[in-house]
C-alpha cells in the first residue's frame, strides 16, 4: 500500500511539475523569436528562435514555443547576434581639468553609446594606467551597466595627453603587470599610443608587460615613422593588436603604399603570422584611400573598434553600427563584419565566454535592422562613399535583461501565469 | 564681327574669372529644405544661408555658386536648432546624483544627433554649485547649455538635501541668477516631498527678484496643481512632467472618468506653460491621449534627458517628438514646440528661429515613413507611422552633426 502511495505521489508530481512548466511557470524569461541568428563561434547563420533564462542563453532552435515564456521579443525581419564587442573605445570619462582621455572630458560614458548600438561590452583603451586604474574601476566600471573592460596604459598616468605619453620612465613593466595581473577580471591587455620618437623602447617594454602578464598588446604606433614591418615581424607577438590599420597620417608608416596606391607586401604574412588588426575609427584614423585598396587586395581587419571619443562620436565615426555599415559599404557581408564586432574580438582579449551565443554562455545579445536605402559615409579626410544598406540596433539585453528596446518589439512580461 | 566677337569673349573671361576671385557670399548654403519657422510663420521649401555664423538670407532659390559649401536637403526639414529645456548635463564623477553625478550627462553625445543645440540644465546646479557646473560643464561643451538653477543650494544631490527648506535660500538663489543672466534663465523646484507650499513660495520669490520664471516638478505631498496653477505660479512659470501618473502626483487626467480636468486649459491661458519634462518615469499615454483629444497640446518638449532616461522610453529629443507625432499632433507643432515656444519660455528669443542675423544653429531632419513602436514609462505602446531622423545639426554655424555625408566639401581656396 505504501508502495502503491508512493507511486501514486511520484506520478501526481510529475504529473504536476510537467503542468507548471507547461502552463503556469513560464520555462524562460525571454524568448527572441524569428529573427536570424548569426553566430560565428558556433558558425550559425540561419533563422532560429533564442531562448534566455536565468541570464544565460536557455536555448536556440527552431521554433522554440512562445507559451513558454514570459516575455517575448517579435525580431522576424532582424538579425540577432551576440551583444557587439568594441575593443577600442575612450570610457575613461571625468572632470578633471587637461586630462584627455584619462579621466578627462575627451572620454565619453559607456551606457550612452553602448546599448543604442547593439554593444554590450566596451574594452577602455588605455585611458587608465597602473596609478589611474583604480580611479577608473570606482568611477566608470563600478558605475557601468555595460561590460567595461581595460587595456591598461603601459604609461602609468594613462593617456593623459602631451608629455605624460612620451615619458618612458613612466612606463614601469612590472608595475603595469601587476595591476593587470591583480584586475584581470577587467583588464584584458596593455595599451601603448601616442608616442613620437623613432624609439623602439616603448615597444619592447609594453611587449614584456604582455608576457609577464600573458595578455596582449594593442599598439597604437604613434609617430617616429618606424617601419610597421618591423614591429609586425620583430617586436610584436602572434595575437598583438595593432589599432589604426587604416590610417593615412603623414607621421605613420601606412599599410597601402602612397605611390602605388596598393597593399604593401608584408601587411596578409604578418596577419598570418597573426598579427590582430583593429580598424579604431576615431577621429583621425580611417582613410577610405587605405581601406578600399587594402579590402580589394583581400585583406579585412580583424576587429571593427570604433576608437569611441567625443572627437570622434559626432564626426564620421558615430558608433559602433555606423563604422560596420562603413565595411559594409566597401564590400564586406553582413556575416563578416558581424564576426568581426563579436566572435574575433572576444577571442582577441582573450574572453571567450562572450561573442557567442552557445547554450549556456551569458545572454548578452543585439538584435540589428538592415536598413535599405542611398546612405552616406565620410572618412576622416573628408571623402565620401555611398551604401545601400545600413544597420541600426532594434534591441539590446545583457545578461538577459532589455536594456534598449528602439521600437518595442518586447511584450510585456507575463509573470507566473 | 571678329572684332565684337573678341570683346564678347574677354567680357566673358573677365566675367567668369571676377566671379571665381570674389570671396563667397555664404559659408554654408542649405539647398531644398522645408523651412519651419514658427517665429517667422515659415512653412515652406526655402534655401538658407548661413556666413559668420548667422542666417544672411533666408529665400527661394539662392545661388549655389555664391556658397563655399553646400547642404543639399531635398525632402528634409530644415528647422532652428532644438532647444530641450529640461535635460540633466550636470554630470560628474562624484557621489552626487544628477548635481555633478553619474545620473547626469555630458551634453554634446545627446544633443547634436538629436538636432538639439541648446539644453537647459534643469535644476542640477543650486547657487552653492553652479560654479562648479560652469567650469566642468558649461565651458567644456559645444552645445550651448543654459540653467535653471535648483532653489536648494545643493542643487539636485537627491535626498536629504532636496528636502531642506533651510538651504532654499531665495535671495542668494536670485543674486547667483542675476550674476550669471547670461546663462541662468529660472529657476527649479524638483522632488519635494512633504505637503508644503514653503518651497513654491520661495521659489516665487526667487523669480519675481531675478525676473525670471520658474520650472516646477510637483514632487509630491498631492498638493493640489490647480491651486499651484492659480494660487501660486505666475503666467509664464512652467509646470513640468504635465503627462505623468503616479500615485504620489496630482494628476491633469482624472483617474477615474479618464478626462481632462476642467482646470487644465484654463491655466494654460492663463499663461502656465505645461512642459512635457518625459525622463524615466515621467510620461503616460494613459494621461496624454486623453490630454490631446479634449485640445489640450503641451507647451514644450522637454525630455528630462538622465542616465534613467536615455535608454529607456524617452532615448532622446527626437524619438520624443515622433512620440507626439505618433498621437496625432503634426510636424510644424511639434517643431514650434520645440523651438520658438521654448526660446520664449525662457526669455531667450534670439534663439528657436532662423530670423536673417540670428544665430545659425540649425537642425536638419527627416522623416522616416515606416512602423514604429513607442513606449510610456508604464510599459503601454503606440504606434506611429512617422520618426524623425537627424541628417544634421549646426551650432553657430558650423556643422557639428552630418548623418548622411550631405554637405559637399568647402572650398578652401579663396
Amino acid at each position: 500500500m505504501r508502495k502503491i502511495s508512493i507511486l501514486f505521489l511520484s506520478i501526481l508530481f510529475l504529473i504536476l511539475a510537467d503542468a507548471n512548466a507547461q502552463g503556469t511557470a513560464p520555462m524562460y524569461t525571454t524568448v527572441i523569436k524569428g529573427g536570424r541568428v548569426i553566430d560565428a563561434k558556433n558558425n550559425i547563420n540561419d533563422l532560429l528562435d533564442v531562448a534566455i533564462k536565468n541570464g544565460k542563453i536557455a536555448k536556440v532552435g527552431k521554433n522554440i514555443d512562445p507559451s513558454l515564456a514570459e516575455q517575448i521579443v517579435n525580431a522576424t525581419g532582424m538579425y540577432v547576434t551576440p551583444g557587439l564587442i568594441d575593443v577600442h573605445a575612450h570610457v575613461f570619462w571625468g572632470v578633471q581639468p587637461d586630462h584627455y582621455l584619462s579621466n578627462g572630458n575627451v572620454g565619453v560614458t559607456a551606457d550612452g553609446f553602448s546599448f543604442r548600438s547593439g554593444v554590450t561590452t566596451l574594452v577602455d583603451c588605455g585611458g587608465a594606467g597602473y596609478k589611474s586604474f583604480d580611479t577608473f574601476k570606482r568611477n566608470i566600471i563600478d558605475k557601468s551597466q555595460t561590460r567595461v573592460l581595460s587595456f591598461l596604459n603601459i604609461v602609468g598616468e594613462g593617456m593623459r595627453g602631451g608629455e605624460y605619453e612620451q615619458d618612458v620612465s613612466d612606463m614601469d613593466v612590472k608595475l603595469a603587470a601587476k595591476a593587470a595581473i591583480d584586475n584581470k577580471e577587467y583588464v584584458v591587455g596593455f595599451k601603448l599610443a601616442h608616442f613620437t620618437n623613432p624609439d623602439w623602447t616603448p615597444v619592447k617594454k609594453i611587449v614584456a608587460a604582455g608576457n609577464l602578464a600573458n595578455m596582449p598588446v594593442i599598439i597604437d604606433f604613434g609617430g617616429g615613422k618606424l617601419p610597421i614591418e618591423d614591429l609586425f615581424f620583430k617586436y610584436l607577438r602572434p595575437g598583438d593588436i595593432y589599432t589604426h590599420v587604416f590610417t593615412e597620417l603623414e607621421r605613420r608608416d601606412p599599410i597601402v603604399d602612397l605611390q602605388t596606391r596598393t597593399l604593401r607586401p608584408f601587411v596578409i604574412p604578418a596577419q598570418k603570422r597573426g598579427i590582430v588588426f583593429d580598424v579604431g575609427f576615431g577621429g583621425g584614423s580611417f582613410n577610405f584611400n587605405q581601406a578600399i585598396p587594402a579590402i580589394k587586395a583581400g585583406f579585412l581587419p580583424d576587429l571593427l573598434g570604433t576608437d569611441l571619443h567625443t572627437g570622434s562620436m559626432n564626426g564620421a565615426m558615430k558608433d559602433q553600427l555606423n563604422v560596420l555599415s562603413i565595411h559594409l559599404a566597401m564590400g564586406m557581408d553582413i556575416p563578416a563584419v558581424i564576426a568581426r564586432s563579436t566572435w574575433a574580438p572576444a577571442k582577441a582579449i582573450k574572453r571567450l565566454e562572450l561573442g557567442h551565443l552557445s547554450e549556456g554562455a551569458i545572454a548578452d545579445i543585439a538584435i540589428l535592422s538592415v536598413r535599405q536605402g542611398k546612405f552616406g559615409f565620410r572618412d576622416i579626410a573628408g571623402n565620401r562613399q555611398e551604401g545601400t544598406q545600413k544597420l541600426e540596433c532594434e534591441m539590446t539585453l545583457k545578461d538577459g535583461k532589455v536594456m534598449y528596446d528602439l521600437n518595442a518589439i518586447a511584450s510585456n512580461r507575463v509573470k507566473g501565469k | 564681327m571678329k572684332r565684337i566677337s573678341f570683346l564678347l569673349l574677354y567680357s566673358l573671361l573677365f566675367l567668369s574669372s571676377f566671379i571665381q576671385a570674389q570671396t563667397k557670399t555664404y559659408s554654408i548654403l542649405i539647398k531644398g529644405g522645408h523651412v519651419i519657422d514658427a517665429k517667422n510663420n515659415i512653412n515652406e521649401k526655402m534655401d538658407v544661408a548661413i556666413k559668420d555664423g548667422k542666417i544672411a538670407a533666408i529665400a527661394k532659390n539662392i545661388d549655389p555658386a555664391l556658397a563655399s559649401q553646400l547642404v543639399t536637403a531635398d525632402g528634409m526639414y530644415v528647422t532652428p536648432g532644438l532647444i530641450d529645456l529640461h535635460a540633466h548635463v550636470f554630470a560628474g564623477t562624484d557621489d552626487r546624483g544628477l548635481s555633478g553625478g553619474f545620473s547626469a550627462l555630458a551634453p554634446d553625445p545627446y544633443t547634436f544627433r538629436a538636432g538639439v543645440t541648446t539644453v537647459v540644465d534643469c535644476g542640477g546646479a543650486g547657487w552653492a554649485s553652479f560654479d562648479k557646473f560652469k567650469s566642468t560643464i558649461i565651458d567644456k561643451s559645444r552645445t550651448r547649455v543654459l540653467s535653471f538653477l535648483n532653489i536648494v543650494g545643493e542643487g539636485m544631490r537627491g535626498d536629504p538635501y532636496e528636502q531642506d527648506m533651510n538651504d532654499m535660500d531665495a535671495q542668494k538663489t536670485a543674486e547667483k541668477a542675476l550674476a550669471n543672466k547670461d546663462i541662468v534663465v529660472g529657476f527649479k523646484l524638483a522632488h519635494f516631498g512633504a505637503a508644503s507650499w514653503v518651497p513654491v513660495e520661495k521659489i516665487v520669490a526667487a523669480g519675481k527678484l531675478a525676473n525670471m520664471p520658474v520650472i516646477i516638478d510637483f514632487g509630491a505631498g498631492k498638493l493640489p496643481i490647480e491651486d499651484l496653477f492659480f494660487k501660486y505660479l505666475r503666467p509664464g512659470d512652467i509646470f513640468t512632467h504635465v503627462f505623468t501618473e503616479l500615485e504620489i502626483r496630482d494628476p491633469i487626467v482624472d483617474l477615474k472618468t479618464r478626462k481632462l480636468r476642467p482646470f487644465v486649459i484654463p491655466a494654460q491661458k492663463r499663461g502656465i506653460i505645461f512642459d512635457v519634462g518625459f525622463g524615466g518615469g515621467s510620461f503616460n499615454f494613459n494621461q496624454a491621449i486623453p490630454a490631446i483629444k479634449a485640445g489640450f497640446l503641451p507647451n514644450t518638449m522637454g525630455t528630462d534627458l538622465h542616465t534613467g532616461s536615455m535608454n529607456g522610453a524617452m532615448k532622446d529629443q527626437l524619438n520624443v517628438l515622433s512620440i507626439f507625432l505618433s498621437m496625432g499632433m503634426d510636424i510644424p507643432s511639434v517643431i514650434s514646440r520645440s523651438t520658438w515656444a521654448p526660446a520664449q519660455a525662457i526669455k531667450r528669443e534670439d534663439l528657436g528661429n532662423l530670423s536673417v542675423g540670428a544665430g545659425a544653429d540649425v537642425a536638419i531632419l527627416s522623416v522616416r515613413n515606416g512602423k514604429f513602436g513607442f513606449r510610456d514609462i508604464a510599459g503601454n505602446r503606440n504606434e506611429g507611422k512617422q520618426k524623425f531622423e537627424c541628417e544634421m545639426t549646426l551650432r553657430a554655424g558650423k556643422i557639428v552633426y552630418d548623418l548622411n555625408a550631405i554637405a559637399s566639401n568647402p572650398e578652401k581656396s579663396r
